[in-house]
């Protein structure tokens, strides 16, 4: 009997789809060379207690597994926190400029929604050492260019910062699992929910006036801008739209304007982000394909204090979205196989390679069966869907021509 | 650019449709028996689609609706990663536990619960350390108790009466539940120009009455 082996969560990526991922791969190593990051390596396992003690992926969604000493070992589920430690341990002067870039894959394991895929493919760049508006700035940059260098077109970055209703909480003294309620309905616009917590939670009419004003704060910058300054009741939150201004100037002089929206009510899951957060959108395409932040503060957990910014894109969900819109180039190159008789093994064996110089793929087989019989063993094979067949039968070669063999001069091939 | 609305089948998209015409969008193929899926209105601004109520998540949640309105029974029992941006207070109603009147239970004894909810019968039971099992049902949960399948249920209560007639009374009230206008996370900031002035309209007449 034939046991099913599929896990739910993880999937197969076909030959076709290896080709597409690796065309967006090739793409976005580029981009991120020009920029000048190097592409670094951390390994697939971590340490449970890193990601226990930094509470920002729920000790749940961890895959956990014990080593032979005992110890309990995760799946890397992010990309930032290894990386960092990296930095950390082999440049130990905080004031050097590190930019690294990654091509890794994450694991989650998400209770639900089924949909989810628990292994994800992130590519994307981490900048240590720098903390001016342009350093958040080239990361976005890098971000929308990592989507527009693949073709796609219709890119909409979403920016935000924590420090805004951070600051603004801050001043009501709740406990953790109460800011935590309250994160979760400003995150998800719940104004209705939002009201109901405020009263039952005896907030103070004027901050409950301007937490409630949160959810609709989104849209043109500049609009939000003035909003923004209407709502400060500190200096840490005026403070806050002084530094997104000056992202937002910088972004806009290096004609990148257009793409940027705002949304001051986005919190991010990752709680090591310490300022600006941003997300990437695609036209039509319901969920966010790539999203980045400043974390200043997480590099001090490995002894050095060292500010960073940096971004992630899932590589897998941006082939969807260029499988779905025809962005992907296709695979047309030709591909040839000779089929070659006991005699004419070194002749043929040499005229593949030839033609291996020349960059054509090719294949050998040696005849046991007819070759016609062979071709039409294949014929209803995707993998040999373009190929060009060759007959080398006592030192001759012929071509397939559909039907027959017919003689061919080497030399014009 | 048209905006597409997902709508639980029954009274809720009922009371939607009404508001739609309120709002002054026609839908000139629509009727209550039309056997098409896709309604559009006559300016191609919104099309709406009938789906049952779970799956109004989510359709709102992939994108392949950009609004959805559904009660928030189905939020709390189906989680999904959408802006639940307006309470349009219409199908208002209580999730409550509820038993055989005058029935006493013994405290501490695990109890059994007959729901339709499995995960907000799971959660609100969790919460208060009350060991129990729950048993899915998937319609007349009143009819449980009083055959011995259970000792509790958790249900959406609106006026009360059907308890009242089977001899049952609420218990425990585990939360108020009405509809929602619910966005997709993308949609609501890619389309921003086109759906901002809806949800305006639906904002304004948000305390539209009961009909």
């Amino acid at each position: 009997m034939l046991t099913n082996y599929t896990i739910e969560g993880f999937e197969n990526i076909q030959y076709q789809g290896y080709e597409a991922l690796f065309y967006i791969q090739s793409k976005l190593r580029n981009l991120y060379k020009l920029y000048g990051y190097h592409q670094i390596s951390t390994p697939t396992f971590e340490m449970y207690d890193l990601y226990a003690a930094e509470e920002s992926i729920v000790s749940d969604d961890l895959f956990k597994l014990v080593n032979h000493q005992g110890k309990v070992l995760t799946l890397k589920p992010d990309a930032t926190l290894p990386i960092t430690r990296m930095a950390a341990i082999n440049h130990k002067d905080p004031r050097e400029i590190i930019k690294f870039s990654y091509l890794t894959n994450l694991y989650r394991n998400f209770s639900s929604p089924e949909i989810i895929k628990k292994e994800e493919t992130q590519m994307g760049v981490e900048y240590f050492g720098n903390n001016n508006p342009e350093c958040d700035g080239e990361v976005i940059e890098i971000a929308i260019n990592s989507l527009l260098k693949c073709g796609i077109t219709d890119v909409h970055i979403d920016l935000g910062h924590v420090g805004f209703i951070n600051h603004l909480l801050n001043s009501l003294n709740f406990c953790d699992r109460l800011k935590g309620e309250l994160f979760q309905l400003i995150e998800n616009k719940n104004i209705g929910d939002i009201a109901e917590f405020l009263e039952k939670n005896l907030v103070d009419k004027k901050i409950g006036h301007i937490i409630l004003r949160l959810p609709k704060l989104y849209g043109e910058p500049k609009e939000i801008f003035e909003e923004m300054l209407s709502m400060c009741i500190n200096s840490e939150m005026e403070e806050v739209v002084q530094t997104l201004k000056s992202v937002y100037r910088h972004l806009e002089e290096i004609g990148l304007g257009k793409y940027i929206s705002f949304d001051i009510g986005f919190t991010n899951a990752m709680n090591y982000y310490s300022d600006i957060i941003f997300k990437g959108y695609i036209d039509n395409w319901g969920e966010p394909v790539l999203n980045g932040g400043r974390y200043n503060h997480l590099s001090e957990k490995f002894g050095i204090k060292r500010p960073a910014v940096g971004f992630s894109v899932d590589i897998l969900k941006m082939m969807d979205y260029m499988d779905k819109n025809a962005l992907l180039p296709e695979d047309n190159r030709s591909k040839t196989a000779i089929l070659y008789d006991c005699d004419s093994k070194v002749h043929a064996y040499k005229l593949a390679d030839n033609l291996r110089t020349k960059g054509e793929s090719t294949e050998l087989f040696i005849l046991k069966v007819d070759p016609i019989a062979f071709i039409n063993s294949q014929s209803h094979n995707e993998l040999y869907k373009h190929t060009r067949f060759f007959l080398m039968e006592k030192n001759h070669l012929k071509v397939y021509n559909g039907k027959d063999f017919i003689e061919i001069k080497e030399e014009m091939l | 650019m048209k905006i597409r609305f997902a709508l639980a089948k029954g009274r809720v998209a009922k009371k939607a449709i009404t508001l739609f015409h309120e709002l002054g969008y026609v839908f000139p193929d629509y009727s209550e028996k039309s056997r098409k899926l896709i309604f559009t209105d006559t300016t191609q601004s919104i099309a709406f689609f009938l789906v049952k109520s779970p799956d109004v998540p989510v359709y709102v949640a992939t994108g392949a609706a950009d609004i959805g309105i559904v009660g928030r029974d189905v939020l709390l029992e189906h989680p999904a990663d959408v802006y639940e941006l307006l309470n349009l207070n219409i199908g208002r109603c209580k999730m409550c536990v509820a038993g055989i009147k005058n029935k006493s239970l013994p405290p501490g004894k695990k109890l059994i619960i007959g729901t339709k909810y499995p995960k907000i019968a799971k959660d609100y039971f969790c919460q208060k350390d009350q060991p129990v099992d729950i048993i899915e049902i998937n319609g007349s949960v009143e009819l449980a108790p009083l055959l011995g399948l259970c000792d509790l249920i958790v249900d959406i209560v609106e006026s009360g009466a059907t308890l009242k007639e089977n001899g049952l009374e609420v218990l425990e009230e585990i939360s108020s539940i009405s509809s929602r206008l619910i966005v997709n996370k993308v949609s609501l900031k890619t389309k921003t120009k086109a759906i901002k002035p809806i949800i305006g309209k639906f904002d304004a007449q948000q305390s539209f009455p009961e009909r």
